[in-house]
């Protein structure tokens, strides 16, 4: 291995994950537990100094800052305190669902998955955007080039990962188990993808994108990417599929792909490639990392709960399906007996809209319709309200179901299993204290 | 609140209501905030293997994507499978990936709380 031939500094300069990495993969031996357990993190360095050969380049406290085990004392400077922490390495976030109460989500509000690391951010002079593949002209844009050459598109998008309530499935599939706030609004802004592979000419065996980005894996491998997904050909060609610069009017946070990002609305969010360096306009359906196997995939036939799905039986997600939050109150929230209060939330459908909501205080015996706002562009969630007034003391679970605008509706319980534990859009539930 | 584990139904509980002390040696945590935060392998519970687990793993991720869900034998044995041939895992000696694959069903099995 040449990497044993390289100093661990520079190892470690170029790339602590990867140093990180190729140390520990020498530590794990059970000939070595006793001395690794009586030692602990300080002695870790004299350990190394026996098998890395060029230990004497080691800077002292380096072993103990990769240990640290950092979820603790990890902070979140950019978002807000009451965030759901699922992993900082790689960073996955979700929100408290009462954060979800803005129409426009705040980036402190907005759920984070990453797959790899969390970059350095690269700078707008530096970055490109490549365009290649199934066109008749490779492009190289700059960012100035997609802020000046480009007409520009703002809007409401809903982004949401595909595995948006996964931890309602049993049993558990593999996974960041979010319960319902891996799901945000943000307004963006930005390019459409459809005028800039428009204007690299697609060629007509184009039937697929695959997106590339510039953060890196966890193994610190150079030669794999963290996440390598895209989507068919006709919704990067949607008007609303765009290349975005601004979130919320704003550069974007690096946590949501600075400088620049996919965002193809209404579909799992790894389609909108954070970081996006390059769109590989393919002739096939995309087979980069996240495409194959049983990643973001749904089985095409109905399973019963753990089964083993063969690859073959499994077929790439598209559209997002309808659902919605509760994000006002809080649950557990006392209310007063006989008096009205406002219960409200937000709810989307994917590609689709939603046209129906209803609550139901009574376990789902009767539904009452809400009052449900229309989007106020396509893709955007929808506002809906309702006025509740319970009749007596005591507890009441309040229940909220979408429907969309091909009928679909939110089931009550979660929906079909499935390997990945994708697609849970059961009815979102809170309870209050009538007193 | 640590949990009990009960493997043997009846024996054991008639063995749990005559020494609850034996007891203890079948203690095993089953949450996540069960977990001491002084432990030296924290977020890890303790167990036979835990060491070899949090050096497997912390390499390329937070331990937190080890705590995060409790799955089958055949969910691990399959993740280790992926990590090693897709993800850039330094592949382990045979007898430390047992000793892991034997840590993660019985520890972070499919009773663990998180």
């Amino acid at each position: 291995m040449s990497q044993k031939e390289r100093g661990l500094i520079e190892l470690y300069h170029e790339d602590p994950e990867r140093a990180e990495y190729l140390v520990f993969g020498r530590k794990a031996g059970p000939g070595r537990r006793g001395f690794l357990k009586g030692a602990g993190l300080a002695s870790m360095g004299a350990v190394l100094g026996t098998t890395i050969p060029f230990s004497a380049h080691m800077p002292a406290g380096l072993m103990p800052a990769a240990l640290a085990e950092t979820i603790n004392e990890f902070t979140l400077d950019a978002k807000h305190a009451d965030m759901i922490v699922h992993n900082d390495r790689p960073m996955n976030v979700e929100a408290a669902v009462h954060l979800l109460d803005d129409d426009v989500t705040p980036a402190a509000h907005h759920f984070i998955r990453n797959n790899g690391t969390m970059p350095m951010p690269m700078s707008k002079a530096d970055w490109r955007l490549k365009i290649d593949g199934e066109v008749n002209e490779e492009l190289e844009l700059s960012y100035d080039q997609l802020m000046n050459d480009f007409e520009h598109v703002t809007m409401r998008a809903q982004l949401e990962c595909g595995g948006n309530g996964r931890a309602g499935f049993n049993p558990l599939p593999r996974g960041n188990p979010w319960t319902i706030g891996a799901i945000g609004n943000a307004e963006w802004t930005g390019v459409r993808v459809s005028d800039i592979l428009r204007r690299a000419g697609l060629k007509p065996s184009a039937v697929y994108t695959g997106h590339f980005s510039y953060d890196e894996h966890l193994s610190g491998d150079p030669d794999r990417s963290s996440i390598s997904r895209g989507g068919p050909i006709d919704k990067m060609m949607d008007p609303h599929t765009i290349v975005a610069l601004k979130m919320n009017g704003e550069d974007i946070p690096i946590e949501h792909g600075y400088p620049a990002r996919v965002v193809a609305p209404g579909w799992a969010g790894s389609v909108s490639q954070k970081w996006v360096t390059r769109i590989w306009v393919r002739d096939r359906e995309h087979d980069g990392a996240g495409m194959t196997g049983l990643s973001y995939r749904m089985p095409r036939h109905p399973v019963e709960p753990g089964a083993e799905v063969a690859h073959e039986d499994m077929m790439v997600m598209g559209s997002m399906i309808v659902k919605s939050a509760i994000t006002h109150p809080v649950a557990g929230t006392e209310v007063r007996a006989g008096a009205p209060f406002e219960v409200r939330g937000q709810a989307w459908a994917g590609d689709n809209h939603v046209v129906r909501m209803e609550t139901s205080i009574d376990f789902g015996a009767t539904w009452q319709t809400a009052e449900l706002s229309a989007p106020p562009n396509r893709y955007s969630w929808q506002r809906w309200r309702q006025t509740i007034i319970p009749p007596m003391a005591g507890y009441y679970e309040v229940w909220a179901r979408g429907t969309d605008n091909h009928g679909n509706s939110q089931p009550m319980v979660v929906p079909g299993w499935n390997p990945r534990g994708y697609l849970n859009n059961s009815c979102h539930r809170i309870h209050v204290m009538a007193v | 609140m640590r949990k009990i584990l009960l493997t043997c139904g009846a024996a054991c509980a008639a063995l749990l209501l005559a020494a609850p002390i034996q007891a203890s040696a079948e203690e095993r945590i089953t949450s996540l905030a069960d977990v001491p935060e002084d432990f030296e392998f924290y977020p890890l519970p303790p167990g036979e293997g835990v060491d070899e687990v949090y050096y497997a793993c912390i390499a390329c991720h937070s331990l937190r994507t080890v705590t995060n869900g409790g799955y089958s034998q055949r969910v691990w044995d399959e993740l280790l499978d992926w990590m090693v041939e897709d993800q850039g895992m330094m592949e382990p000696e045979p007898e430390v990936r047992e000793i892991i694959l034997e840590y993660l069903t019985t520890h972070i099995g499919e009773d663990w709380e998180g």
